[in-house]
């Protein structure tokens, strides 16, 4: 066993899974609506009627990790905000690897920070169309408000729908990717511990973010 | 089978309402009381009310009044928004020609309510505390009464025989025709049948330019409604699609390629 | 004009829209633009109450521009007559004015006659004392200027109006005027509908398809329920009610009175014995008089709607029937009607829904029930669709209706009420040997012996039977006044001409000429669809119109022909004696341009009761020969308290006072609150906003409603000061799925010099922001 490193504190766990449990609540209250494939959740909700309560109300519970991250832990969410909106030569350098490695062939890739280039990816898409399915799920819920109360444009309401049904389709797709590299991929399957547990293994570390082992982890770990 | 249009001469309309109560007899509707709105009876048509007769007053050049009256209800658009945004194909097309909604198929998501051109489709609401039970309604041109071999109610009730449903090639010529009696009288009298949304099955002499009695004047099926129902659902599902065979083949991929020891950690 | 068919009588506005279609002219003359007025070709406002000067100024401008049908007016109307010298007119008085009993002695205003007693005429119509020259003279005052003046009319849409119309005198044309309540109620309502008839003479438009003076019934019935003796002076066909009074003491005294020298009514003997038979069978024998003396009398006073509720206010009536009628709402000066309710000692409603008369005993009345003694019975009456019988609309048409479904609950037809009541009462009155009791013990009512009457008995009884053969009599020409044949009502004779044939039954919609369906029902009198058809063809017999010819004198068949039935014998022949005069009910058996009423034989304007103006015409302000209902009950207001004109009307969606629509889901959404019209310009003044509240005075009560701003009231200009026009429904009350204000609190006791109907149409009041 190597030594376990710190990775994520505790309320960046929590508002990671609550994050990502309403998002599944809300995929799967909204699949019916996009597909009608997908009827058959209706009837696990009990009807259309709860399943747009889940969705709606559940759309303001979405909401709240970021506003309790904020308020608890602002340090880790700028943290990560820096790091997703910071690009350079090691991270473009990843995706060439990535490929061949996420079907199971070996590649070199160079060493990455603290989030690899691909969980910046998959942050970004997700804080966007997250953004957008906010924004444009609100506008469709209280579009009575906005246009009567607030004078906006019925076209603008119009434009919600798309919008929702865009960033749907994509934070899914991403979705999808995240979880099986956090689940299914037998290399990256060991980064689960660090958002279940907060601590991850040294090796593992070293392997997947040598960037950030090198700089900051490698000295503590000497101390 | 022969193609029928519902004509509706509004210079013919005295504003009896007859249609109104017609409409609500034959297709069981209860009743709304709404606050006061002046002669006219509802702010707009309703889940509950089908159709509402328009008044308007028009302040003519020569001094003279016009005080107009429309019968307003689903047009039926060829092309209708409604039934593209639905989301559970509840909404189709009949073989009148005409748009209906499938009640049972309906779970209220209220797509059709927002992208109506013409705002004539609405929720029937039951509130259960926060949970809100909602279906769409409107007028079925009385699909029921058509079936039968009968006129829709409110054609039948009109009495000064501006609803009339017939024939369409009949019914357009008419309406031209009428068109020339009433130009002196009115002069932006025009006939509304819009292109935007491929035509309608409900088509109107009006007396006045469209806006003037609330209807767009150029009405069509919004883009959005195009750009999220032809092409960012599609490529949404598409998208869906990749990446969940690109996740498939990752995990065969892997199967037979990674001894699966846990990764770099052991090169 | 006086009518709003678009709103109040859609149905027949369905026929104004195709003739419209057909290159008609629809002319509204309407104190508020209407949804009538919304497809006329010519609008022009009226301030309320000035018809007469409209209606005036539209003779004069016949005359004046030669727009008259001259060869009719001399042929069939009394243009030619010579009228006594006693007659003559003079700032707003005819001759023989009473001034302390307002009363005018009608006897100065005959025609002249010869030695023999015919009445002297000059067809040449120059003769100054003649009818024509009188009426032009008397009109010649209504100049276009004079006439705007008052009624407030734009002067290019007065002259549009009366260039329009007046150019049916074109005999190849022909122009119909339909008034409804807007003409009559009010204090000249009988003069306003008069003038109608003057014009129409004039222009020739009586008696042929497309003319005439249409009365727009308020109610699918009433055109039946006078036919069949409802007005209190009425007995039943027009015949009149027998007076207290020593000159009508006996039958042949009575008939002597009543039965004029000329025309068809020479034949009332026969339609009143007849009618005596069927009332008492075999007690009407010639020894009895036919029972004439059976037949309750009315002494010469007034027993219309205000003189009732004026001595059961004044505490002198006991009881009384209110059937199917709601004058809480309906009635003027309402609060006053249901005050005098209360002094009753008892009551009984009949209806279809508690109403608020039925119920003005209650809390939500304003009533405080411990202080009322009136004892008040409801009887539940079911609804038209839920039983049979005739319904006869404006067009005399006698129309069988089947009942449709069974009445709710214990509700009962009209018919089995009055039946049930009438087995018990005569039951009750058996064994009496008082002589007050004899009448009704000498009534007949064989309509059955179970509380279900035999509709079909009735309707023989209303047609008529041979007395001696039993047998129905097939037309009322053949009646008789010997007690050989009865008629319940003689005009109706004829629709059940044999067994197993009541025509009002037939349904057959097959145009059988000119429009007519004569085969569809029964229309009274002989099944004639067109009164007086004979003045659609000239003298000799010749169609005006031969485009629209409806009948014609075939010589090779000597024989009337055509689409309808002919309005006279079928086979006299235009040159026998008679044979070219065309009105056969008016005594004189010509149209009568100088007709003696209470108030004139011609129409002159006075202002309302309540008005805001001085009369301009003459120094008679108002209708100098209507009663006054005095008392601090019904206050006259003035000018300057209530400087604004009001008049009620109806909406299409609500009916009279409203207990059928009020209480019918569908209906009451459609108008669920109540409202007052105003102009933009009015509304300004007052600081009132679309849709606001508004409070509304009189001098009578103060009602709250919802202010509609609208443009299709404008402010007149009335003798160079403005004058504003509100205009307001009348059909709520505090019974029903929607409630409301009553209009009527406001309205005032005064009514029209001949009937009493009331002055809803023109009275003052206030308005201000609630």
């Amino acid at each position: 066993m190597s030594k376990q490193v710190k990775r994520f504190s505790k309320p960046v766990i929590l508002a990671h899974w609550l994050n990502a449990f309403t998002f599944m609540l809300l995929y799967f209250t909204g699949l019916p609506l996009y597909s009608e494939w997908f009827d058959w959740v209706y009837v696990l909700f009990g009807g259309p009627e709860n399943a747009r309560f889940v969705h709606h109300y559940g759309g303001l519970v979405f909401i709240l990790p970021t506003v309790f991250i904020l308020l608890v832990d602002a340090k880790s969410f700028t943290h990560w905000m820096k790091q997703i909106f910071s690009w350079k030569a090691h991270d473009f350098a990843f995706f060439k690897g990535f490929a061949k490695e996420f079907f199971g062939l070996h590649a070199d890739i160079p060493k990455q920070d603290f989030y690899n280039a691909g969980e910046k990816i998959n942050s970004l898409l997700q804080v966007f169309t997250a953004f957008l399915l906010i924004v444009s799920g609100l506008l469709m819920w209280f579009a009575d408000f906005f246009t009567t109360t607030l004078g906006f444009s019925q076209s603008i309401i119009l434009l919600a729908y798309p919008m929702h049904s865009i960033a749907f389709g994509l934070s899914v797709a991403v979705v999808v990717g995240h979880v099986y590299l956090s689940i299914g991929h037998p290399n990256s399957r060991p980064s689960m511990q660090g958002i279940l547990k907060g601590y991850i293994s040294e090796d593992y570390a070293k392997a997947h973010h040598g960037k950030w082992y090198d700089e900051e982890v490698k000295d503590n770990l000497k101390m | 089978m022969e193609k029928m249009i519902k004509f509706v001469d509004v210079t013919l309309c005295d504003g009896c309402r007859g249609c109104m109560v017609a409409c609500k007899n034959w297709n069981d509707l209860p009743i709304e009381i709404e606050e006061f709105h002046g002669v006219q009876s509802h702010a707009n048509v309703t889940a509950n009310t089908w159709n509402v007769i328009t008044y308007t007053e028009v302040e003519r050049k020569d001094g003279g009044l016009d005080w107009l009256f429309r019968h307003a209800s689903c047009l039926h658009c060829k092309e209708a928004s409604c039934e593209k945004v639905c989301s559970e194909d509840a909404i189709s097309h009949s073989k009148y020609d005409t748009v209906v909604v499938d009640e049972d198929k309906c779970v209220g998501c209220g797509y059709c309510v927002e992208y109506c051109p013409f705002d004539v489709i609405q929720l029937k609401t039951l509130k259960d505390g926060l949970v809100e039970k909602r279906k769409a309604y409107k007028c079925t041109m009385c699909i029921d009464r058509l079936d039968q071999g009968l006129q829709p109610a409110c054609a039948t009730a009109c009495h000064a025989g501006s609803i009339v449903y017939g024939n369409k090639e009949e019914l357009l010529a008419k309406a031209e025709t009428r068109l020339q009696d009433v130009k002196d009288r009115f002069p932006n009298a025009n006939i509304y049948n819009p292109k935007g949304v491929g035509g309608t099955n409900t088509v109107y002499l009006l007396a006045d330019k469209p806006s003037v009695y609330g209807l767009p004047e150029s009405p069509k099926v919004p883009t959005s409604a195009v750009v999220w129902k032809d092409y960012a659902q599609p490529l949404g599902k598409a998208l869906l699609g990749v990446t969940t065979m690109a996740v498939v083949g990752a995990a065969i991929s892997n199967a037979i390629n990674n001894k699966g020891d846990g990764g770099h950690g052991h090169e | 004009m006086g009518g709003n068919p678009a709103e109040n009588h859609p149905i027949s506005f369905k026929y104004l829209l195709k003739a419209k279609q057909n290159g008609g002219k629809i002319v509204s003359v309407d104190p508020r633009f209407t949804r009538s007025s919304s497809q006329a070709d010519v609008y022009a406002p009226l301030r309320s109450g000035t018809d007469i000067a409209f209606l005036g100024g539209m003779i004069n401008y016949a005359i004046q521009n030669d727009m008259i049908h001259k060869d009719y007016v001399v042929s069939y109307t009394n243009a030619s007559f010579i009228v006594e010298d006693t007659f003559s007119y003079e700032d707003g008085l005819f001759s023989g004015y009473d001034a302390e009993k307002r009363k005018y002695d009608q006897k100065q205003w005959k025609y002249k006659t010869d030695a023999e007693g015919k009445t002297v005429v000059d067809k040449t119509l120059q003769n100054p004392r003649c009818v024509y020259q009188l009426m032009k003279k008397h009109f010649e005052r209504y100049t276009v200027e004079k006439v705007c003046e008052v009624t407030g009319t734009p002067q290019d849409k007065y002259i549009e109006v009366a260039k329009t119309f007046c150019a049916t005198a074109d005999p190849k044309k022909a122009g119909t005027i339909m008034y409804a309540m807007g003409t009559t109620q009010h204090t000249v309502g009988t003069q306003n509908v008069r003038s109608f008839a003057i014009l129409q003479l004039l222009l020739g438009n009586i008696g042929v398809p497309g003319g005439g003076v249409q009365a727009l019934r308020g109610e699918s019935n009433v055109q039946g329920s006078t036919d069949f003796g409802l007005l209190f002076g009425n007995l039943t066909g027009y015949i009149e009610v027998p007076q207290a009074v020593a000159e009508q003491a006996s039958l042949e005294k009575f008939l002597g009175v009543v039965t004029p020298k000329l025309g068809y009514w020479v034949n009332k003997p026969k339609f009143l014995v007849s009618f005596l038979k069927a009332m008492y069978g075999k007690s009407a024998t010639k020894d009895n008089e036919f029972g004439f003396q059976f037949l309750p009398k009315i002494d010469p006073k007034d027993y219309s709607h205000i003189a009732l509720f004026e001595n059961m206010y004044a505490g002198n009536l006991d009881g009384a029937f209110l059937w199917g009628t709601n004058p809480v709402v309906g009635g003027p000066n309402a609060l006053v009607e249901k005050q005098a309710l209360g002094k009753l000692k008892w009551m009984v409603a009949v209806d279809l829904w508690e109403t608020e008369s039925s119920s003005f005993w209650q809390k939500e009345a304003g009533s405080n029930p411990e202080d009322i003694q009136t004892e008040v019975f409801f009887l539940p009456a079911c609804s038209s669709y839920e039983k049979e019988g005739t319904v006869s609309n404006s067009g005399r048409w006698m129309q069988y209706r089947w009942q449709a479904i069974k009445p709710k609950g214990d509700s009962k037809a009209d018919l089995e009420i009055v039946h049930m009541l009438a087995r018990r009462l005569k039951e009750a009155y058996k064994g009496s040997t008082k002589p007050e009791d004899k009448p009704f013990q000498a009534m007949t009512w064989e309509f059955g012996e179970h509380d279900h009457p035999d509709i079909d008995l009735v309707a023989k009884e209303i047609n008529g039977y041979d007395t001696v053969t039993g047998k129905l009599v097939a037309k009322f020409p053949d009646l008789k006044d010997d007690g050989t044949t009865s008629s319940g009502n003689w005009i109706y004779c004829g629709f059940y001409p044999e067994e197993g044939k009541n025509l009002s039954q037939r349904r057959d919609n097959k145009d059988t000429g000119m429009s007519n369906f004569l085969n569809w029902s029964f229309s009274w009198p002989v099944n004639r669809r067109i009164l007086y058809n004979r003045a659609s063809c000239d003298p000799s017999g010749k169609p005006y119109n031969e485009k629209n010819a409806i009948i014609w004198w075939d010589e090779s068949a000597k024989a009337w022909g055509g689409y309808d039935v002919p309005d006279f014998n079928k086979l006299l022949a235009p040159s026998d004696e008679g044979g070219a005069t065309a009105f056969m009910m008016t005594g004189t058996t010509k149209g009568n341009l100088f007709a003696p009423r209470n108030e004139g034989p011609f129409p002159e304007h006075y202002e309302p009761f309540e008005s805001p103006v001085q009369n301009a015409f003459s120094s008679q302000q108002i209708n100098p020969a209507i009663k006054i209902w005095d008392g601090d009950h019904n206050p006259r207001g003035n000018s300057e308290k209530f400087p604004i004109v009001a008049t009620t009307y109806r909406m299409s969606e609500h009916w009279q006072s409203g207990a059928m629509t009020r209480n019918t889901p569908w209906l009451a959404e459609l108008v669920p609150h109540m409202l007052i019209e105003i102009s933009e310009e009015l509304a300004k003044d007052k600081g009132i906003k679309d849709k606001d509240k508004v409070k509304i005075s009189s001098a009578r009560g103060e009602i709250e409603a919802y202010a509609v701003v609208t443009k299709r009231f404008k402010p007149y200009t009335i003798l160079g000061k403005t004058v504003h026009q509100i205009g307001m429904i009348w059909h709520f009350g505090y019974k029903g799925i929607v409630t409301g204000a009553s209009a009527n609190n406001l309205t005032p006791h005064i009514g029209d010099a001949n009937t009493n109907i009331p002055e809803y149409k023109a009275f003052l009041c206030d308005v201000r922001r609630a």
